[in-house]
């Protein structure tokens, strides 16, 4: 599909590109490997005062650990460089060469940017996964695994839309890098299991800002306490609503866009 | 004591830029084991400066100006020779020194962006520790010679680029340095805010007898304030004197401007024909031969208009850079 | 002497003005910053719940006051990132900041101060939704709440000092990042900024009492919380004079040597 070929691409180009900077490499190992030291510190400090929180025993919120370092991968490799360009575009006035390109816009301006480096933390989630499942009295099944990968497929395509979202408003209100730094605040607290917030958070971690499908509903998938497939059939369904709007939402965009231009 | 406001001696400045090819194998290479090569971006240079100058520094970009320049300005320490400005030796910065000179760069801003001009007119009378009195003098004198007492009012942001140029400078001269450095003021500006700011900075070395040191690619900016041109290029000096003089050394060439009754008249056979546009056609003639061939235009042809004049200052300093990159430096 | 004074009140004022103008963006950033204590302040609220009340001596409500004091201490010490530096030299501002015949340092002090007190200003309301919220347990002494004054802006200057001089180091490399993630983690572990000092291990303590983050941190909110006895307190306010000391000899010192690497390269 033409979507695969495009990212393929700029993938390659983007390789090429901060394969250069080798030093980058190991700045981006350098402070993951610290953001996983303090992660580990503070899990540890909570265990050294207490056996489980709020249900989740140790290893278990050593899962949650993995998923929020495996997202957060995943958002600042592919979606966040993205959106960043799509901002500054906007604000310069430079999107119209993503426009004027024989490609649908939306797949363009989401896959042109890729910041390889992060990937690391990618990997760095994979290897607490692993380590967590390990120490998991109760290891795993198939259908946990099934369902750890649709969770984590879905959570990140409803990020991805939020963000589209959000950053389309840059076409009415121009400057919105400001929701940058909420977001990071705010996916802060996708650390632990969103069942210890208080309701009022827990709902926004939810519906508004979709950090719990993004990281606690995996963590649940693969630590076997989503009982019910309802959970997971609800999720797919908020996924592919919040497609369809963030795609409406563009397109009102770029109508937006292009009337303003001057 | 030094009589002159600006001494130059010997004055070089060299960098070691690391020299990478490209491809991934080269620059993989290169972070085991950077090749270095070595830039002279003023090479030994020398001269003096006396008060209340107007001197021009031309040269093409990467030719050496802004270098010397920060090095007069305190902002780059020299990697050989001698600069000393009002006495002092700018690259040790001190206070006595920074109070008596200014520099303004185009296109950069030192304002606040956000605020109104005035607002940072105030926080450089604190910087500068200027008596109130004076303070206001001078900057209500700039104000009304640049016209801009709407503007100080707006927040930078808000102005237009010749305008926020036009406060710039206002902000750089309320503590009425001696020696302006000016790097590529009018950069960008258009034509009627570029005579502005060339007849304020006149104005200003008029009243005050500060010594100007300007350093442009524009030919206009150095023809309007400037009698004395320094040209640089790869570092190097090539000329030093004059404007007028630059013009009788470097250009073996007069341009002869004919009108005719019969346009169509092939004129190649007197001279290089540059132009034709209408009836007037621009000939190119070397020096030695211009009266000669005047006359035999006169003689030979029947003559509207006739004018003999020197070719455009750009055409004579393009000349100089290229006979500088050949190597044929005239000092 | 009166210049300095007249500068510093110029950059104050000019600050404030500037600030106030982005007070919409200053809010966004806020509301991102409080996600990171509201998070610490659930988590161990829920674990002190879970161990019958209290960890370490802090109930679930001393908790969420160490966290919502937290907030004002954390707006009162944002200070300047060596990527601040980076960024200054890139666009060429460093340049006529240097033209001036005064020490960059005041400017930035100045300019910092005016800040701090329109960011104390945007964070009442914060602070007032945060209390309703949460419920709080707090208690502070009149002399509690005097000292508080006192060492916030201590905390603020000793964590002032001390950035300012770990952004020299980007005159001698471009990779500062990989410092600077260092410091800002090992401060984040030693200096009650993740969580109280007194949850820590005890090795852990015993090494905070000899980094200064803790100065800029755990101090001034233990001040407020009533944890601290009076001896304490005003020892305490003596360590961040200590501290500020060494920023300002270090600051001083080394300003030279950044001056004098910056003018043989240029920028």
């Amino acid at each position: 599909m033409h979507i695969f070929k495009l990212a393929w691409v700029h993938f390659r180009i983007g390789v090429l590109n901060e394969v250069q900077y080798r030093i980058s490499f190991f700045v981006q190992l350098f402070q993951s490997g610290l953001g996983l030291v303090t992660g580990l510190f503070g899990l540890a400090l909570v265990f050294s005062h207490t056996n489980a929180l709020g249900g989740w025993s140790r290893p278990e919120l050593l899962v949650v650990m993995g998923v929020h370092i495996l997202m957060g991968g995943l958002i600042r490799a592919m979606i966040q460089p993205n959106m960043e360009r799509l901002m500054g575009d906007v604000q310069q006035g430079t999107l119209d060469y993503a426009l004027t390109k024989p490609a649908d816009s939306q797949v363009l301006i989401s896959v042109r940017e890729i910041r390889i480096w992060q990937t690391v933390d990618i990997v760095m989630g994979l290897i607490v996964l692993l380590v967590a499942v390990v120490q998991l009295k109760a290891g795993i099944g198939i259908w946990q695994a099934l369902a750890f990968a649709a969770a984590l497929l879905m959570g990140g395509l409803m990020i991805y839309s939020f963000w589209l979202m959000i950053t389309t408003g840059a076409f009415w209100v121009v400057r919105i890098d400001n929701v940058l730094s909420l977001f990071e605040g705010l996916y802060q607290a996708g650390r632990w299991p969103i069942g210890i917030y208080p309701d009022w958070l827990k709902t926004s971690l939810t519906f508004l800002v979709p950090i719990a499908f993004a990281v606690t509903l995996p963590a649940e998938a693969l630590t076997g306490r989503l009982t019910e497939p309802t959970t997971l059939l609800g999720a797919a369904a908020l996924t592919a609503l919040l497609l369809a709007v963030s795609r409406w939402v563009w397109r009102r965009g770029l109508k937006q866009y292009s009337g303003a231009s001057a | 004591m030094f009589s002159s406001t600006i001494h130059v001696s010997q004055l070089s400045k060299t960098y070691f830029v690391p020299e990478r090819e490209a491809g991934l194998k080269a620059a993989l290479k290169s972070l085991v084991r950077p090749k270095m090569r070595e830039v002279k971006a003023v090479d030994h240079v020398s001269f003096d400066i006396a008060p209340g100058e107007v001197v021009g520094f031309l040269g093409p970009n990467g030719a050496g100006k802004t270098t010397t320049l920060k090095m007069l300005s305190g902002l780059l320490y020299p990697t050989d020779g001698e600069a000393r400005v009002l006495g002092y030796i700018p690259s040790k910065r001190e206070r006595a020194f920074l109070q008596q000179i200014t520099l303004v760069m185009g296109n950069r801003n030192q304002l606040n962006w956000d605020l109104p001009a005035l607002d940072s007119f105030e926080l450089n009378r604190a910087v500068y520790n200027l008596p109130r009195a004076e303070f206001q003098r001078a900057r209500d004198e700039f104000i009304e010679l640049l016209e801009l007492k709407d503007l100080v009012h707006k927040p930078v942001r808000n102005l237009s680029l010749g305008e926020r140029m036009k406060v710039e400078i206002v902000g750089a001269l309320l503590h009425r340095p001696q020696v302006l450095f000016l790097d590529e003021p009018t950069i960008g500006l258009d034509v009627t805010m570029q005579k502005r700011i060339r007849a304020f900075i006149a104005e200003y070395n008029q009243r005050t007898g500060a010594t100007v040191l300007l350093t442009s690619h524009y030919m206009a900016d150095v023809e309007a304030l400037c009698k004395r041109v320094i040209v640089i290029h790869h570092g190097q000096i090539l000329y030093d004197g004059d404007l007028s003089g630059l013009v009788e050394r470097f250009s073996a060439y007069k341009t002869i401007g004919v009108t005719l009754d019969d346009a169509m008249i092939d004129l190649s056979a007197y001279g290089e024909v540059m132009g034709r546009e209408g009836g007037r056609v621009t000939l190119r003639v070397p020096k030695a031969e211009t009266s000669r061939i005047t006359a035999q235009l006169l003689a030979g042809l029947a003559v509207d208009d006739l004018t003999v004049e020197d070719p455009p200052i750009e055409d004579v300093i393009e000349r100089v850079f290229a006979q500088g990159a050949s190597g044929e430096a005239v000092r | 002497m009166r210049a300095m004074l007249d500068l510093y009140w110029n950059c104050i004022r000019m600050a404030i003005l500037d600030r106030l103008q982005y007070r919409v963006a200053e809010y966004f950033y806020m509301i991102g910053m409080i996600a990171e204590p509201v998070i610490y302040l659930v988590v161990w609220g829920t674990v002190a719940r879970s161990q019958g009340g209290s960890v370490a001596g802090y109930t679930a409500g001393d908790f969420t006051a160490y966290y919502i004091v937290w907030t004002l201490v954390r707006v009162m010490n944002i200070v300047l990132t060596p990527y601040a530096w980076e960024w200054r030299i890139r666009q060429g501002q460093l340049t006529g900041e240097l033209m001036r015949p005064v020490h960059p340092v005041h400017f930035d002090l100045g300019f910092f101060i005016g800040w701090k007190f329109v960011a104390i200003l945007l964070w009442l309301p914060m602070a007032a939704i945060l209390i309703l919220a949460f419920r709080p347990t707090l208690n502070p002494t009149p002399l509690d709440v005097a000292a508080f004054a006192v060492a916030l802006w201590g905390g603020f200057l000793v964590r002032f000092f001390l950035q300012w001089a770990l952004g020299m180091v980007t005159f001698w490399t471009t990779r500062v990042s990989a410092f600077f993630e260092l410091y800002v983690t090992i401060e984040l572990l030693f200096s009650g900024r993740l969580v109280p000092l007194a949850l820590l291990p005890d090795w852990a303590q015993q090494v905070a009492g000899f980094l200064p983050f803790k100065w800029a941190f755990g101090y001034p909110i233990e001040v407020l919380i009533g944890q601290l006895s009076p001896q304490a307190i005003f020892a305490g306010l003596g360590m961040q004079a200590f501290w500020i000391l060494v920023g300002v000899l270090v600051v001083a010192g080394v300003w030279r040597f950044a001056l004098r690497r910056f003018t043989s390269v240029g920028n």
